[in-house]
């Protein structure tokens, strides 16, 4: 067992987690309470790494936080072959699952609560905090898990923008492969284990939390009585 | 001066165009139409849910909602408009208990909890107050609703269908609330439906409103008894709307003088000389077959007519006819009644009009008041008040 990979699998994913966490609720509450126009571009742009292959994703990163990127050069950021080079690589590809399920949470939260709310004096602010967030926050605590569960295992980006590096950049999934080519079969079966123990905890609590959301539409009374 | 809500608005809607105009005093004005007639529209109007186009919404000297040629564009917001909004799917929060859910409004206050249980216990829920909203009754929710309206103490209190899914029993026990604390607070109240019991049950004057306009607005019996046109008439659902007096009160029933014909109705709680306001209800309405033997159902309120008018329907026919005196009644039957009777324009017929036929809908004692707040007197309704269940099949008379 490579406990070095172990444990900077586990700091990447939860600054990760952290990070999807905030852009995503944010991008979510964006596609759900702004319109403008070719919104849908935007919507299948941020869901575009779920299709991607690793290496293009890889690329992307190379670009965005290499030399010569306005990254690199006006804020001085230079975290390619870091490890916080992963957790970027892990927020790219955890965001749209992030987005997805946080997304359908809040736009399950029933309109009707939120106009109740207005009638009895609350700002936008206080209806955000005090309604509509406690009544999505299953959902997006499930899109989080996922999001994390996917940046845990994030693999082929990973490998192309830290370099992998033992001791510094090397993540566990990384580690495995290491272990492979090393033909360390006892040291990966290990690590395949505990990968799959997380990934099968997260997508079960991801689960029991998704389906029934308090506050969910009761109807369409909304439409009902017009 | 009384508070007075001022609506006079204009919003187009996908297929209609909402043009709405109302002053509404201290009462409980009824806002009475079919589905999709703009009813809730201008609810939300009025709370700032939704932006007319324009026109003016104000409250005394408040403006809500100012938007027209050479004037400033006022829009306050609903959270600044202090208008007590009850929602027909109640609307609770459901993550938070009775009382937190009243207290919500009150936030920032320090007596939030107290007032918040005043609020509860002058609802008589109290008792209910840790329990979450999906532990309460439909009815126990609604009051909560109500409560937490409260709670802003507004002047102006909105309800939206708010019963209509509440058993008949558990919405009049409301209904008389919501009379009680109309007095008691001195509120503006305007209340949607589209069940014209629930109409009488609780307004003091009614808008009939059809398409996104008001087409008549009016005390509820005037409304009732004088529509301003068909289409009100239509909207009521009534055809046989008439206003008789009260001759005698026996054991079995009442009988009522309306307008020189003499009318045997159900067992009424009124006294002799009463006005009342009843309708002919077209579906217990029979036709005597001149070659038969009377049976029972039909031993009452014998009356001849000549047939006006016969309306084809693949369930129910449809008959207007007309009395002596010119007076025109509608009958209605099922389709496969009467098929030996030669029904065409000009037909005399003798009708029946069973004792149940007859359903009371206001009683006045006294001469209705004039200059009077308008009222409808509910005690005399108690028991006997208006009860229009679909349209009851009763037993062929083919």
């Amino acid at each position: 067992m490579n406990w070095p990979a172990f444990w900077l699998s586990l700091q990447v994913t939860a600054v990760a987690s952290v990070i999807i966490l905030v852009i995503g609720l944010a991008c979510a509450l964006l596609l759900v309470r702004v319109h403008f126009p070719l919104k849908i571009l935007v919507e299948t742009a941020i869901m575009l790494p779920l299709v991607l292959p690793p290496s293009v994703i890889g690329y992307y990163l190379l670009l965005a936080f290499g030399r010569g990127s306005p990254l690199f050069e006006w804020f001085n950021l230079r975290i390619l072959f870091t490890w916080q080079a992963a957790v970027a690589a892990s927020v790219v590809v955890g965001l749209p699952l992030m987005v997805q399920s946080s997304r359908a949470a809040l736009a399950n939260v029933d309109p009707v609560l939120e106009n109740a709310a207005r009638t009895l004096g609350a700002s936008e602010v206080r209806i955000f905090w005090r309604i509509t967030l406690p009544l999505a926050r299953r959902g997006i605590l499930a899109g989080m898990i996922l999001g994390s569960a996917r940046a845990l295992g994030e693999f082929g980006a990973t490998l192309m923008i830290t370099g992998n590096i033992p001791g510094r950049t090397q993540t566990l999934p990384v580690a495995i492969y290491d272990a492979v080519q090393a033909q360390r079969y006892a040291d990966a079966h290990l690590m395949v284990l505990v990968m799959t123990a997380l990934a099968f905890a997260g997508l079960l609590l991801a689960r029991q939390l998704e389906p029934p959301t308090p506050g969910r539409r009761a109807d369409q009374s909304a439409k009902a009585s017009v | 001066m009384s508070p007075r809500l001022y609506v006079d608005f204009v919003r187009r809607l996908g297929n209609m165009t909402l043009q709405v105009r109302l002053a509404i005093d201290t009462e409980i004005l009824v806002l009475f139409g079919p589905s999709g007639a703009g009813k809730t529209q201008t609810l939300q109007a009025i709370a700032g849910l939704a932006t007319p186009d324009s026109g003016l919404i104000s409250l005394d000297d408040t403006i809500f909602f100012q938007r027209v040629p050479g004037k400033p564009v006022i829009n306050l917001p609903a959270r600044r408009r202090r208008i007590g909004y009850v929602f027909q799917q109640y609307a609770l929060f459901p993550h938070m208990n009775a009382l937190e859910n009243v207290a919500f409004p009150l936030a920032g206050r320090r007596d939030a909890r107290e007032r918040a249980m005043e609020l509860l216990e002058r609802m008589h829920l109290a008792y209910l107050a840790h329990r979450m909203p999906h532990e309460l009754s439909g009815g126990q929710q609604q009051r909560v609703a109500i409560a937490r309206a409260l709670a802003t103490e507004p002047r102006v209190l909105l309800f939206d269908e708010s019963f209509s899914a509440l058993d008949r029993p558990i919405r009049e026990r409301l209904h008389e609330e919501i009379r009680a604390l109309q007095a008691e607070h001195r509120l503006i109240v305007v209340y949607v439906t589209h069940n014209l019991d629930d109409a009488f049950a609780v307004g003091h004057r009614l808008a009939v409103i059809r398409d996104g306009r008001i087409e008549q607005i009016g005390r509820i019996d005037d409304v009732f008894i004088r529509p301003a046109n068909q289409r009100v008439l239509d909207i009521l659902g009534i055809p046989n709307a008439i206003r008789a007096r009260v001759v005698e009160v026996g054991p079995s029933g009442a009988l009522l003088d309306w307008d020189g014909v003499a009318l045997e109705a159900p067992l009424l709680n009124a006294p002799p000389g009463a006005q009342v306001m009843a309708y002919i209800r077209p579906e217990d309405i029979r036709l005597i077959y001149p070659d038969r033997p009377l049976s029972r159902i039909v031993g009452t309120n014998h009356l001849d007519a000549t047939v006006v008018e016969r309306r084809m329907g693949r369930h129910v026919h449809r008959l207007r006819v007309a009395l002596p005196d010119g007076r025109q009644i509608e009958a209605v039957y099922p389709a496969s009644s009467y098929a030996t009777m030669s029904l065409a324009p000009g037909e005399r017929v003798r009708l029946a009009l069973r004792k149940e036929s007859i359903v009371v809908i206001a009683v006045h004692s006294d001469p209705p008041p004039i200059e009077e707040e308008p009222r409808l007197d509910r005690a005399k309704c108690a028991d006997g008040c208006p009860k229009s269940d679909p349209a009851p099949v009763s037993p062929s008379p083919s």
